[in-house]
C-alpha cells in the first residue's frame, strides 16, 4: 500500500508540474527557448565547460530546446521536478515512512514557485537534482571525497555544496545504539572512549572537507571565473539570467533541500501517519498554490502569453486575453494593436484597448530581451527590415547572460537575405544549422541564398523588397509616421503601412489633446 | 620473391583504393588568402583550410634558405616550434607551400604558393583588442584581450561579466607600451582607469567646463600627459540594402589631461560647440598634436555633410599649452573625410582612412587607408592592402616596421584583424588576417568584431579583482580644468 500511495504521490506531482507548464504557462517555455541557442557542437559544449557549472548549464539548456515544442518542454520540466523529488527520497536514505514521503516533494515545489521568476534558469533545477543525485554517493565516498568535491564543483557550481554538507549532517546525525547495547560499566567506559574519538574524527574530517570546499571555490574560480564577480561565482554563475540580482530562494531552496534530506533522514515515528499524510498533503497543495500566486506577477504574465500567441500568429487568442485583462503597459499596447492589425480591427476597436500613445504602436529601442519584439515584427512586415534588424539584434544582446537565440537569429538571417547580404546570412544559417529546431529552416534558406532568383521568388522576401524602401536614407526615429507614409506612398500596395499611419495619427491627436 | 609481391599488390591496391592525383594549374583556393603575403618570423602558425568538401588536406612547406615542414589532417595545421624554426631560419627569404586535398577519395595537387618572410622582426608580445559584435545600440558581453602573436594564446584583460552593467570602451597604451595604459569604462559607475607601472587610478574627466569624459585617447610619448577627445556617440540606421548603420557624434570637443596633477587643458579652438574636434594623436618627438575637425551640422538629418579635416598643433610638452593651428588636409572642401590620424613610433609616415564622410569609418564601405610622408607631405592611398569593403582603425609596431588595421572584408560586417609591413620607401606587403588555429572555423562560427586593434610591446598585467573593487567602490579622482 505505502508503494502504491508513493507511486501514485510521485505520479501526482509530474501530472500537476506537467500540466502547470502545458496549460497554465506555457508561454515561460517559449520565453526560455528564445533566450538560449543550444548547439550540437564541440565548441558550444567546450565554453560551456569553461566556467564552473558548466554540465549542469550544458545539459539544462539540451534541455530547454525542447521548449520550441510545447509539450516537450512541459515533460522536461515535470520530469526534473520528479527526478528531483525521487532523488531528494533517496538521498535521504528512503525511509519507508509515507508522511516524511510527502515532505520529499518540498523543493520540487518550491522550485515550480521560483521558476514563476522567469528569468531563473533551467541549469539551477539540473543542478540542485545531480547535486542530490550525488548524496548517496557522497555519504559512502570518505575520503574520495577530496576528488570528487572538485569534480562536483566544476560540472555543477556551487550547488555541488549539497552532497558535501548532506554528507557531513549524515555522519553525526547517523545514529549508534551500541552504548545503550554495553552491558557493564567497563564496555561503557570504552564506547566512551571510543565515541570521543569517533568524534573528534568527525569533527577533524568535517573540517578539512569544508575547508577543502572553500578551497575549490576559491580555486576554481581564480582559475576559471577569473572574469566574474566573485559573489556570482559563488552563487552560481548560470542559475540565473538578470546579473547584479540574487533572488532570496535561491539560497533559500538549497538550504530547503539540505534540510529535507536530513529530516527525513532522521526515521522519525509519527504517530497518526494518515492523518499527519492527509494533512501535510493539503498543505503542501496549499503552501505551492499560494506561492505560485505571489510568485507570478500576472502583468508578466500576460505579455509573456502575448509575444508566445504571436509568435504563433495566434492572434485573435491575444485580443480575447486582452478583453479580459490587459496590463497597463507600452508593450501589451504595442502587442495587442498588432493583433488588431492583423485581424482587420485596428482603426474600428483601437479605443477599446489600453493606449500609451504612438509608443503603443510601434516601441522605441528598449534594451532589454523581450520589449521590442513585436515592433520588430510588426516592422519587418512594413517592410523596414533594417530597423527589425536592429531590434532583433538588440533583443539578442540583451540577454543578460550573453546567449543567442534562434528565434532572433533566425530573423537577422532573413533581413540580410532580404538585403541581398547573403554571406552574413549565411554565417547564422550555419550557426542554426548545428541547432535541432532551427536546422531544417536553416537548411532551407541555405539552400535558397545560393541562387538569387529564389531569394527573388519567395514570397515573404520578395513582398518585403517590393514594399521597402525605394530611397536610401537615415532613419529618423522621432518621425515614425512620416516613413509609413512614405512606405504607403512608393507602394499603394502597403496596407499596413497605411492602417498604422493612420493610427499613429489618432493616437498622436489623443496625445496632443491631453 | 613472395615479398616483393605483395609490396607490388599492396601498392596496386593503394592506387586503386585512392586514384592518381589530379594536378591543377591554379592556385588552392585556402582560407584565409595567404598566397603571396609577408610575415614576421616567430609569428603564429599560419595555418589554413581549404573548401569545406575537401576532407583531407596535405601540405609541404620548403624554405628558401632551407628546411622543410610538413603537415597532414583536417586542415593546415603547423607545429608551432617547427613552425618557428622554418621560419627565423628563412627571414628574408620564401617559403613555398605544395597542397594536396582529398575530395571524394581523389587527391589534388595545386600550383605551389609562396609566403615571404620579412627581414623585418616584429618584436612586439602581440595584439590587443575588444571584441564586441558588430553592435546596432546594445551589448551584452565584450571585453577587451591580448593576442601573443607569436602563438595561438587569448586572454582576456577586462570582460563585462566582471563589470555588469558598465561598457568597457577602447583601451590605449602608450606607443604599444602596456605599462601605461587606459580605458574607460561607460555606464552607472563610470570613469577612465589609468594603469601606470601597476598602479591605477580611476579618473573622471568630466568638468562644468567639459561635455563629457574622454574617450578617444592618445599619450604623449612623455607619458605626463595625454589627449582625448569627448565623444557623445549615437548610432541610426539607413534604409536601403547597401549600408546599414551610421554612427556620429552628437557634440565632439578635445582636451589634453595633465596627469601630474589632473588637470584638463582646454582651449578655446579644441572645444568650438560650430565644430567636432575628434580622435588625436600626438608625433613621436611629443611636439606636434594631430587631431581632427569637421563643422558641425544637425544630425542624424545632416549627417552625410559632416567630413572632417586633418589639423596640425603645436605642443608645448612643459606646459600643455597647445600653439599654433593649422590644417594639414583640407579634406572637407575637397569633399571627403579624414579620420584616425595615426603617425608612426618613427615620425616618418601617418596613416588615416578616408572616407566619403563621418568619423567612423568602419561602416563605410568605401573607407580606405592612406599614408602620408610626413617628409614631404605626401599622401597616397595604400592599395596594396585596401580592399572593396571597409578598411578602419589602424595602429603601428613598436619598431613601425607592421601595421594592423581593421577590415570588414571578410563578409562585409565581421570586422577582423589584419596585419601587414611596409618599409623604408612606404611600400606595403600584401596584408594577412590574423592567425588562427583553425581559421575558418573560428572566423566563420564568431559573432564578434574585433574593435580597436593594436600591438603590445609585452604581456598587459592586470589585476581584475582590484579593478572590480574600486568600479563599484565609486572612489574617483575628479579632474579639474587648468587655469
Amino acid at each position: 500500500m505505502d508503494k502504491g500511495f508513493k507511486a501514485m504521490a510521485t505520479a501526482a506531482l509530474g501530472a500537476a508540474v506537467f500540466a502547470f507548464w502545458m496549460w497554465a504557462y506555457p508561454q515561460a517555455l517559449s520565453y526560455q527557448e528564445q533566450n538560449q541557442l543550444f548547439l550540437f557542437s564541440w565548441d558550444y559544449f567546450r565554453e560551456r565547460m569553461a566556467l564552473p557549472g558548466g554540465f549542469a548549464d550544458w545539459l539544462s539548456e539540451f534541455l530547454v530546446q525542447f521548449c520550441y515544442l510545447r509539450a516537450a518542454g512541459a515533460l522536461v520540466f515535470a520530469l526534473l521536478s520528479v527526478l528531483l523529488q525521487r532523488a531528494v527520497w533517496r538521498a535521504a536514505g528512503a525511509p519507508g515512512e509515507r508522511s516524511l514521503y510527502l515532505l520529499s516533494f518540498v523543493p520540487s515545489l518550491l522550485m515550480l514557485v521560483y521558476q514563476g521568476n522567469v528569468e531563473v534558469l533551467a541549469s539551477f533545477p539540473v543542478a540542485l537534482l545531480l547535486a542530490v543525485a550525488l548524496c548517496p554517493l557522497f555519504k559512502k565516498a570518505g575520503w574520495h571525497r577530496l576528488w570528487l568535491i572538485p569534480l562536483a564543483w566544476w560540472l555543477l557550481g556551487p550547488l555541488s555544496a549539497i552532497p558535501v554538507v548532506v554528507s557531513l549532517l549524515d555522519l553525526f546525525f547517523s545514529t549508534d545504539t551500541s552504548a545503550a547495547n554495553a552491558s557493564d560499566s567497563a564496555e561503557k567506559t570504552v564506547f566512551l572512549r571510543r565515541h570521543f574519538s569517533d568524534d573528534l574524527r568527525k569533527i577533524v574530517f568535517s573540517a578539512t572537507l569544508i575547508l577543502w570546499t572553500g578551497l575549490t571555490a576559491f580555486v576554481e574560480y581564480r582559475l576559471l571565473a577569473a572574469q566574474y564577480p566573485p559573489r556570482d561565482a559563488f552563487f552560481g554563475l548560470n542559475y540565473y539570467r538578470l546579473v547584479e540580482s540574487l533572488p532570496a530562494l535561491q539560497w533559500v531552496i538549497p538550504l530547503v533541500t539540505a534540510a529535507v534530506i536530513l529530516v527525513c533522514g532522521l526515521h522519525l515515528q509519527v504517530h497518526s501517519p494518515r492523518l499527519a499524510a492527509g494533512v501535510f498533503s493539503v498543505l503542501l497543495v496549499a503552501g505551492t498554490w499560494g506561492g505560485v500566486r505571489l510568485a507570478y506577477d500576472r502583468d508578466t504574465f500576460e505579455v509573456l502569453a502575448y509575444d508566445w500567441l504571436i509568435r504563433h500568429e495566434r492572434y485573435p487568442e491575444v485580443l480575447r486575453r486582452a478583453e479580459r485583462y490587459q496590463p497597463r503597459n507600452a508593450v501589451s499596447a504595442c502587442s495587442v494593436n498588432f493583433c488588431l492589425f492583423t485581424q482587420g480591427q485596428l482603426q474600428d476597436r483601437l479605443d477599446e484597448f489600453y493606449q500609451c500613445g504612438t509608443e503603443g504602436l510601434v516601441l522605441p529601442s528598449i534594451r532589454d530581451n523581450l520589449s521590442d519584439i513585436t515592433s520588430a515584427e510588426l516592422l519587418w512586415m512594413m517592410g523596414m527590415p533594417n530597423i527589425t534588424l536592429q531590434y532583433c539584434f538588440d533583443l539578442e544582446a540583451s540577454i543578460q547572460n550573453g546567449r543567442k537565440s534562434g528565434r532572433f537569429m533566425r530573423r537577422i538571417a532573413e533581413c540580410n537575405i532580404v538585403n541581398g547580404w547573403y554571406d552574413r546570412a549565411g554565417k547564422y544559417l550555419d550557426i542554426l544549422e548545428k541547432s535541432l529546431f532551427y536546422r531544417r529552416w536553416a537548411q532551407e534558406k541555405k539552400e535558397l541564398i545560393r541562387d538569387g532568383a529564389l531569394v527573388a521568388a519567395d514570397p515573404v522576401y520578395s513582398y518585403i523588397r517590393q514594399v521597402r524602401f525605394k530611397d536610401d536614407f537615415i532613419t529618423n526615429y522621432s518621425a515614425l509616421d512620416a516613413m509609413m507614409a512614405l512606405l504607403y506612398n512608393q507602394e499603394k500596395g502597403n496596407f499596413m503601412a497605411a492602417e498604422y499611419y493612420t493610427a499613429w495619427q489618432r493616437l498622436k491627436g489623443k496625445e496632443g489633446a491631453q | 620473391m613472395r615479398r616483393g609481391f605483395l609490396l607490388l599488390l599492396a601498392a596496386l591496391l593503394l592506387a586503386a583504393c585512392s586514384g592518381p592525383t589530379a594536378f591543377v594549374e591554379e592556385l588552392p583556393a585556402i582560407y584565409p588568402d595567404y598566397a603571396g603575403v609577408t610575415i614576421p618570423a616567430g609569428i603564429a602558425p599560419m595555418n589554413f583550410n581549404l573548401p569545406a568538401e575537401y576532407s583531407r588536406v596535405y601540405v609541404r612547406v620548403s624554405g628558401s634558405e632551407g628546411g622543410s615542414l610538413k603537415v597532414r589532417g583536417r586542415w593546415a595545421k603547423f607545429p608551432i616550434r617547427a613552425w618557428h624554426a622554418l621560419t627565423e631560419r628563412n627571414a628574408g627569404g620564401t617559403l613555398t607551400f605544395t597542397v594536396l586535398g582529398r575530395r571524394d577519395g581523389r587527391w589534388t595537387q595545386w600550383r605551389d604558393f609562396v609566403m615571404y618572410v620579412s627581414d623585418a622582426p616584429l618584436t612586439d608580445y602581440g595584439l590587443t583588442y575588444r571584441k564586441m559584435p558588430p553592435g546596432y545600440t546594445t551589448y551584452s558581453r565584450i571585453g577587451i584581450y591580448q593576442r601573443n602573436i607569436h602563438n595561438f594564446d587569448e586572454d582576456p584583460i577586462i570582460e563585462s561579466t566582471l563589470t555588469p552593467g558598465q561598457c568597457v570602451g577602447c583601451h590605449t597604451a602608450n606607443a604599444t607600451d602596456p605599462s601605461q595604459f587606459l580605458f574607460h569604462l561607460r555606464g552607472a559607475h563610470g570613469a577612465t582607469l589609468i594603469q601606470q607601472d601597476g598602479a591605477r587610478e580611476w579618473v573622471t574627466t568630466k568638468t562644468e567646463e567639459t561635455i563629457g569624459n574622454v574617450a578617444y585617447c592618445y599619450w604623449h610619448p612623455g607619458g605626463r600627459w595625454f589627449a582625448g577627445s569627448i565623444n557623445p556617440v549615437r548610432q541610426s540606421f539607413w534604409t536601403g540594402d547597401q549600408r546599414l548603420i551610421e554612427v556620429f557624434d552628437l557634440a565632439s570637443d578635445l582636451v589634453v589631461v595633465d596627469m601630474q596633477d589632473h588637470s584638463l587643458v582646454v582651449d578655446p579652438r579644441l572645444t568650438d560647440p560650430d565644430y567636432l574636434e575628434s580622435t588625436p594623436a600626438f608625433t613621436p618627438d611629443g611636439r606636434t598634436l594631430y587631431y581632427l575637425r569637421a563643422k558641425a551640422y544637425e544630425v542624424p538629418r545632416e549627417v552625410e555633410k559632416i567630413k572632417y579635416d586633418l589639423m596640425r598643433a603645436d605642443f608645448d610638452p612643459q606646459t600643455g599649452r597647445i600653439g599654433e593651428i593649422e590644417t594639414v588636409i583640407p579634406a572637407s572642401a575637397e569633399g571627403y573625410s579624414v579620420t584616425f590620424p595615426r603617425p608612426s613610433y618613427d615620425g616618418r609616415w601617418l596613416m588615416y582612412n578616408k572616407a566619403d564622410f563621418s568619423i567612423f569609418p568602419i561602416d563605410h564601405k568605401e573607407a580606405d587607408l592612406w599614408l602620408m610622408d610626413l617628409e614631404t607631405g605626401e599622401t597616397r592611398p595604400i592599395d596594396e592592402v585596401n580592399s572593396d569593403f571597409s578598411e578602419s582603425f589602424h595602429n603601428w609596431s613598436s619598431n613601425s616596421r607592421w601595421f594592423l588595421f581593421s577590415s570588414r572584408r571578410a563578409d562585409g560586417l565581421y570586422v577582423q584583424v589584419y596585419l601587414s609591413s611596409i618599409d623604408a620607401e612606404g611600400r606595403c606587403t600584401k596584408p594577412f588576417v590574423l592567425p588562427q588555429e583553425n581559421p575558418r572555423e573560428y572566423y566563420h562560427n564568431t559573432l564578434y568584431s574585433f574593435n580597436v586593434p593594436d600591438f603590445t610591446k609585452a604581456r598587459v598585467e592586470f589585476d581584475t579583482r582590484g579593478v572590480y573593487r574600486e568600479v563599484f567602490s565609486d572612489e574617483r579622482v575628479q579632474a579639474t580644468v587648468k587655469p
